[in-house]
């Protein structure tokens, strides 16, 4: 009888119960998905560690160095240690690597490094997460070099040194846990160890050193930096904890998640509202039922078991084909997933957690609906068979006379006026049409944000048109020299200003000694947005980053004095600033250039530069290419665009997803919103008619009503992507270096095309869906 | 005298589902001449409200021909028909049925405002003035919801007069008064009247049809019998005597 009843009610009202099915399920389909992602992430995260085996503290080092000394130190502590290995990079300039017609990796911002295969740990994988073990005239190329150069197994790359050359095979593609993400800047490729020793008396690239540690399962990860240091073993370089490479790999499928978990919170709550408008809307219809059911004797439990029941059998239904469909729907979205971490994401753990979605959607949908159907409680019988229910106790003053309307027709004044006298109902669709706008401007303005020059803000850097950095070759220092002079007379260069970036021992808040880059140079040329405070002026300032002056870090506020050693003697210098930095792991410093340099522990040299008006960017980029072959020369878009990497990718599909699903909601939401209102509002439209307004005229109110909440919607949208999204944003971006991000905000995309384009679609709609049937006789509806 | 209404052969079949139809007026033929004050009355499911419906344009003929002033109005477009409504015509219903945003001064003056015959303030001034007429001018700012059935249906009278229409159809406009209400709206009707416009009402109260001057009789769809009397006068004729002789005159048509 239930069933029946359930039926009937499904077949009167099917494109509202629809529409409802269709968010419910879209709500599962999302949180199964996103609940996969990470039971995917969590499983290939853990396979790829295992067979990775990744080094738990990484000492980066180029120069001399003794292994006999790293040797004794590892057996001292052998307490925390399990295992040492040192792996020799050998680091060769991008413009030395050629592959296809004539090109070469000088573009790239990466440092490339070809290896060995480890023999105990952190070792190199290929797509099968298999050890990779590469033979003579071969070489496996990063996943991320594959991707950017669109390099194919087969191909062939060149590596170029003075008169000499030797050509690999691209015989298989690396991932390397310690090195695939973008956001570390240092990528591997893989040879074997006659190529290798072949390379090394081409003396082509530099030495560097990685000095590896993978710790015993209760090693104290802390205790063996601060005996390294105190050791006073080789460390010029910067050191990386594992947890970093943990954090790199898994930020950009993280960010998916979380958007996908944020919108499926969001279908969630939408598919709440439209049960609580189909109710509102079809209650004089329903209460006349529900008074009928209650005279006749059926109990108040039975009577909401029957409303209940449509919706458990809704979320039931919805919750399977959600449940079925998110595993198509991850497919999509775990691609970066199956490049970088693990090519085989089968595995039991997505197919339980994804079925934590759907239980959760259809609690929360049931007990929604239990809330809303309390009011069931309240109505007598008789007082439902009488009806009209929700229209008593309406004696607010009255407002909006029509006299008073001085600027538009009669006919669209009804429609503005309407949504204030009716906000409650009108406000779901407010909130839909926020909510729009909020998941396209959002995504659009962080995508900006990341695609423009300011980006370089928080990077640490500050804004320039072009900037070359200059690394571990022979000639560098001498480069550096020239470079400036010659700079100084080019009359194109409007201005310039060189950077040193060297290791320094800090006292840290124990009080014992770590590594720390400081980079040091004149910053008042190229001016650093500050969070708080300023840039080092004068002797004994320096400046942090945000990371670095935070509790996890050095734990300083601007005015707090930090132990710098310069050159074997302790200095203090004052903290004038604190900066952003998502770079080298957020933890970096400015100096000026009083601080001396520590000239054995030069890590790198960073020259910015303006160009004088009328000079070509471009040109001027390509001149200074030819003269220092090993320079990297960059614009600051570039620069930011390549660290950024996938991210900006997984930014575009996130802002093309957000565009389809905000366009999706509005027009599925507008449609049924429009529906439910003009059956709730069918007497009243009748007794329209019946004075003499034909059905346009009608019309015109509803569009005009819906419009005026759509416009109003817009604006609200925009203001909170603009402030909370910033909000938002700021507060996971804080993990990573960058604690107050200022979002870019292009206003004729923000406040002309988006809103235009919703307005387009969402008007489209309405003028469709806003039918007032004209056929039917008026006296049917007087007389139902 | 000239006919504002004239329907011939009109019928009125309704669908209710499938192999279900509903045969609601059977070719009826029906004058109502200007300035003429009708009632229709005859047993519940005779046909009086469709017939109603039918000849004021406001639901769809089946098959004949219904004229408003001489001007077929069976297959005019919903555009024209709303036209008609708008400028010629007005509605009482029994149950009121006023717009719920409305305070009871803005329903009057709505239909004036969409035809845009007058201008906004002497739109208002008319309402203002109906209102006064039917002796509700204090509750003009009030909502619907502080009024009583009476003085809705007052409201829902001038609402009707605002564009000034040839005809006022009435479904029941008493229906669901009390006696002095009845009496009162009676009264109005007759003033409107008077002033020339012709009233159509549809009624089952004999004390309502007397105050008509002709009556139609329905059975089944069809008009089987008409009554026609003077206009009532209040001052020279006795109520009573009306009543009566209707009462008479429906039992012998099987009332």
């Amino acid at each position: 009888m239930f069933l029946k009843i359930i039926k009937n009610d499904f077949y009167r009202k099917k494109i509202i119960t629809g529409t409802v099915f269709v968010f419910i399920t879209m709500a599962v389909l999302l949180g199964a998905s996103a609940t996969n992602i990470v039971a995917n992430l969590i499983q290939s995260m853990t396979e790829l560690q295992e067979r990775a085996v990744p080094a738990d503290i990484t000492q980066m080092h180029s120069g001399k160095y003794n292994q006999g000394e790293i040797d004794k130190f590892t057996e001292e502590q052998r307490e925390n240690i399990e295992m040492q290995e040192t792996m020799v990079l050998l680091t060769l300039d991008g413009s030395n690597i050629h592959f296809g017609k004539n090109q070469t990796m000088a573009g790239t911002v990466q440092d490339i490094s070809f290896v060995v295969q480890n023999k105990k740990f952190d070792f190199i994988l290929d797509l099968d997460n298999e050890k990779l073990d590469i033979k003579e005239g071969e070489v496996a190329v990063p996943i991320y070099f594959m991707e950017q150069y669109d390099l194919k197994i087969g191909d062939t790359i060149t590596v170029k040194s003075g008169g000499d050359e030797k050509a690999f095979v691209i015989s298989d593609y690396a991932r390397d846990f310690e090195m695939n993400s973008s956001l570390t800047s240092s990528k591997r490729f893989v040879i074997n160890q006659n190529d290798y020793d072949e390379m090394l008396e081409m003396q082509a690239g530099e030495l560097e050193y990685l000095i590896e540690f993978k710790l015993n399962e209760n090693g104290d990860s802390q205790a063996v930096q601060t005996a390294y240091i105190e050791a006073g073993l080789p460390a010029n370089g910067p050191t990386v904890g594992g947890s970093i490479f943990l954090l790199f790999n898994a930020m950009s499928d993280a960010a998916v998640v979380m958007v996908i978990i944020f919108i499926s919170i969001l279908l969630i709550i939408i598919a709440s509202l439209c049960i609580r408008l189909t109710f509102l809307a079809t209650i004089d219809e329903d209460l006349r039922e529900i008074g009928v059911m209650k005279a006749i004797g059926i109990s108040k439990k039975d009577v909401k078991n029957v409303y209940l029941n449509k919706y458990r059998v809704m979320s039931v239904a919805a919750g399977i084909i959600g449940y079925l469909l998110s595993f198509v729907l991850v497919y999509l979205f775990n691609g970066n997933m199956r490049l970088y971490l693990s090519s085989d994401l089968s595995g039991n753990l997505k197919y339980l957690l994804s079925l934590i979605a759907p239980l959760f959607v259809y609690f929360m949908i049931v007990m929604y609906s239990k809330k809303i159907l309390k009011r069931i409680d309240k109505i007598s019988a008789v007082e439902a068979l009488r009806s009209d229910i929700m229209e008593r106790g309406k004696n607010r003053k009255y407002s909006f006379r029509l006299l008073t309307n001085k600027f538009f027709s009669t006919n669209i004044y009804m429609g503005l006026r309407d949504v204030w006298k009716r906000f409650k109902l009108y406000r779901l669709l407010f909130f839909i049409f926020v909510v729009c706008t909020f998941i396209v401007i959002l995504p659009l303005n962080m995508y900006n944000t990341m695609n423009s020059p300011e980006f370089s803000t928080y990077m640490g850097i500050g804004k320039s048109d072009i900037r070359i950095d200059l690394r571990r070759t022979d000639t560098i220092t001498e480069d550096f020299n020239k470079l400036q002079e010659e700079l100084k007379n080019d009359s194109d260069i409007e201005k310039y200003a060189a950077y040193i970036t060297s290791s320094y021992q800090v006292k840290n808040a124990e009080g014992s000694w770590d590594y720390m880059n400081i980079e040091t140079g004149d910053f008042s040329v190229f001016p650093l947005n500050y969070l708080e405070g300023r840039a080092p002026k004068v002797e004994g300032e320096i400046s942090l980053s945000y990371a670095n002056a935070s509790k996890d870090g050095l734990n300083k506020k601007v005015g707090d004095e930090v132990v710098v050693k310069v050159a074997g003697t302790a200095k203090t210098l004052k903290v004038s600033g604190i900066y952003q930095d998502i770079t080298n792991g957020g933890k970096t410093a400015k100096a000026n250039t009083s601080l001396s340099i520590n000239e054995e522990a030069v890590l790198w040299y960073i020259v910015s530069m303006d160009v004088a008006q009328g000079v070509d960017i471009r040109e001027k980029m390509d001149y200074y290419q030819n003269t220092y072959e090993s320079a990297q020369i960059n614009d600051i878009k570039e620069y930011t665009q390549q660290t950024l990497g996938n991210i900006i990718d997984q930014m575009t599909t996130i802002v093309i997803a957000g565009i389809a699903i905000a366009i999706l909601i509005a027009v599925l939401i507008t449609a049924l919103f429009l529906k439910m209102l003009l059956s709730k509002d069918m007497s009243q439209i009748a007794i329209m008619r019946s004075v003499g307004l034909t059905s346009k005229n009608v019309k015109h109110q509803y569009m005009a009503g819906t419009l005026l909440v759509l416009t109003l919607g817009i604006i609200f949208g925009v203001l909170a992507s603009n402030y909370l999204g910033e909000f938002l944003v700021s507060m996971a971006m804080s993990t990573m270096g960058a604690a107050k991000i200022e979002l870019v905000n292009i206003a004729w995309q923000t406040w002309l095309l988006c809103p235009l384009a919703l307005i387009v679609v969402v008007g489209y709609t309405i003028s469709v869906c806003c039918k007032v049937t004209e056929e039917d006789d008026l006296s049917v509806v007087f007389k139902s | 005298m000239t006919n504002i209404i004239e329907a011939i052969s009109m019928n009125k079949k309704v669908e209710l589902g499938k192999d279900n139809e509903l045969h609601i007026l059977k070719d009826v033929n029906l004058e109502i001449e200007e300035g003429e004050f009708v009632s229709v009355m005859g047993p519940s499911g005779s046909g009086k409200s469709t017939l109603l419906y039918n000849v004021s344009g406001m639901d769809r003929i089946t098959s004949g021909s219904v004229k408003f002033k001489g001007r077929e109005i069976g297959g005019l477009k919903e555009e024209e028909l709303a036209k008609i409504r708008l400028k010629n015509m007005g509605f009482i219903f029994q149950d009121i049925n006023l717009l719920k945003n409305l305070s009871l001064i803005d329903n009057v003056m709505f239909p004036a405002l969409v035809s845009k015959d007058k201008d906004k303030k002497a739109g208002h001034q008319k309402a203002k003035k109906l209102l006064e007429m039917t002796g509700i001018e204090k509750l003009a700012d009030h909502n619907i919801t502080q009024a009583s059935g009476g003085q809705l249906q007052r409201v829902g009278i001038c609402r009707a007069l605002i564009n000034d229409p040839d005809i006022i159809f009435g479904d029941e406009p008493t229906g669901a008064l009390d006696s002095k209400s009845t009496e009162e709206i009676m009264s109005i009707l007759a003033e409107i009247n008077k002033k020339g416009t012709t009233v159509m009402i549809v009624t089952h109260d004999v004390k309502v049809a007397a105050k008509t001057e002709r009556i139609l009789y329905m059975v089944d769809g069809n008009i089987v019998a008409q009554k026609k009397m003077r206009k009532y006068d209040a001052q020279h004729e006795d109520i009573k005597e009306r009543e009566e002789s209707i009462m008479k005159w429906l039992v012998e048509n099987g009332f």
